[in-house]
């Protein structure tokens, strides 16, 4: 019974299918079916040159402003002192006094009075 | 092939009158095929500029014009979605107002096919595009190229890019789902007095 009833709605279904073929019409291309094709190729070329070229200018100022701030950055590390020494060097001029010889004669110096 | 692959692959240089040979070649079909699709006739014409103007931008990718068909079945496909999806809430709105008697009046209309005239036409319509509304539009556009237009599996498949099985499974739960919608709109009432007129 509830197989007929699947197979009925089924069938139904195809019918219903086959009505809708019939009532959509096949539409005609108008005259100007092809004249706006290529008046729209045309709009889409013109926008999309336009974001090229944009998107092309963006590209070249983002590549000249790093190359920029590349050259100015090397030239300020080159000119610095304190980037060329060496770890050692750099330590020693940061904490010379504490790193001074204390000129103990004795070792008992050292010890509490 | 409604044209010759040479004629392709002149377009694919750029040749104008080459691309507009393949537009006037395909566009009858793909125009039949959107408005299978979309169910609405005053807006077909522009959904097939839409196709052929995509097919003018991607014919540089396409590699084997043996795929030329199946590929421009998917430019329609993608291009009938987007249609589709822009006016879904359109139709969502419309699938409320939808009542038991435009659902009857079509399954007289499928029943007695002689006797259509435009309104009855667009009663057809309306009502297969309201119950292909309770499925996904993917699904909407796979069951109409299969159900409506006559794709085969193979066809399909070529132009999914996916296996027979797969589309198999997909068409089935699409197809209980718009028998489900079709069952809520016309109710039980109508189906028992089927049968009983069947017995």
């Amino acid at each position: 019974m509830e197989q007929g009833k699947s197979n009925d709605r089924e069938a139904h279904l195809d019918e219903l299918f086959r009505a809708y073929l019939e009532a959509c019409p096949n539409p005609e291309p108008g005259a100007n079916f092809m004249p706006n094709i290529w008046a729209r190729i045309e709009a889409r070329e013109v926008s999309t040159n336009w974001f090229g070229r944009v998107a092309k200018t963006l590209v070249t100022a983002a590549l000249a402003a790093s190359l920029i701030l590349g050259m100015l950055i090397s030239s300020l590390n080159q000119s610095s002192a304190f980037f060329n020494a060496t770890f050692v060097e750099a330590l020693r001029a940061d904490h010379a006094s504490t790193l001074e010889p204390l000129h103990l004669d004795r070792i008992s110096q050292l010890e509490p009075e | 092939m409604l044209v010759e692959f040479d004629l392709i692959q002149k377009a694919q240089q750029g040749d104008a009158s080459a691309f507009n040979e393949i537009v006037s070649a395909y566009r009858r079909r793909i125009m039949g095929t959107i408005s299978h699709v979309i169910g609405r006739p005053e807006d077909v014409e522009d959904v097939a500029q839409e196709v052929f103007i995509r097919l003018y931008f991607s014919l540089g990718q396409l590699r084997t014009p043996e795929v030329f068909e199946p590929w421009l079945y998917r430019l329609t496909v993608n291009a009938s979605y987007d249609y589709l999806r822009k006016s879904r809430r359109r139709i969502e709105s419309r699938m409320a107002d939808l009542s038991e008697q435009q659902v009857m009046m079509a399954d007289a209309v499928a029943g007695s096919r002689a006797q259509h005239d435009d309104s009855e036409k667009r009663r057809v319509r309306d009502t297969v595009q309201e119950l292909l509304s309770a499925v996904s539009t993917e699904d909407r556009i796979l069951l109409t190229l299969k159900e409506v237009e006559g794709l085969s599996l193979k066809e399909l498949e070529k132009v999914y890019n996916v296996n027979e099985n797969a589309l198999k499974v997909r068409l089935f739960r699409a197809r209980q789902r718009v028998i489900k919608k079709m069952k809520e709109v016309t109710g039980p009432s109508s189906l028992v007095a089927k049968d009983k007129e069947a017995s």
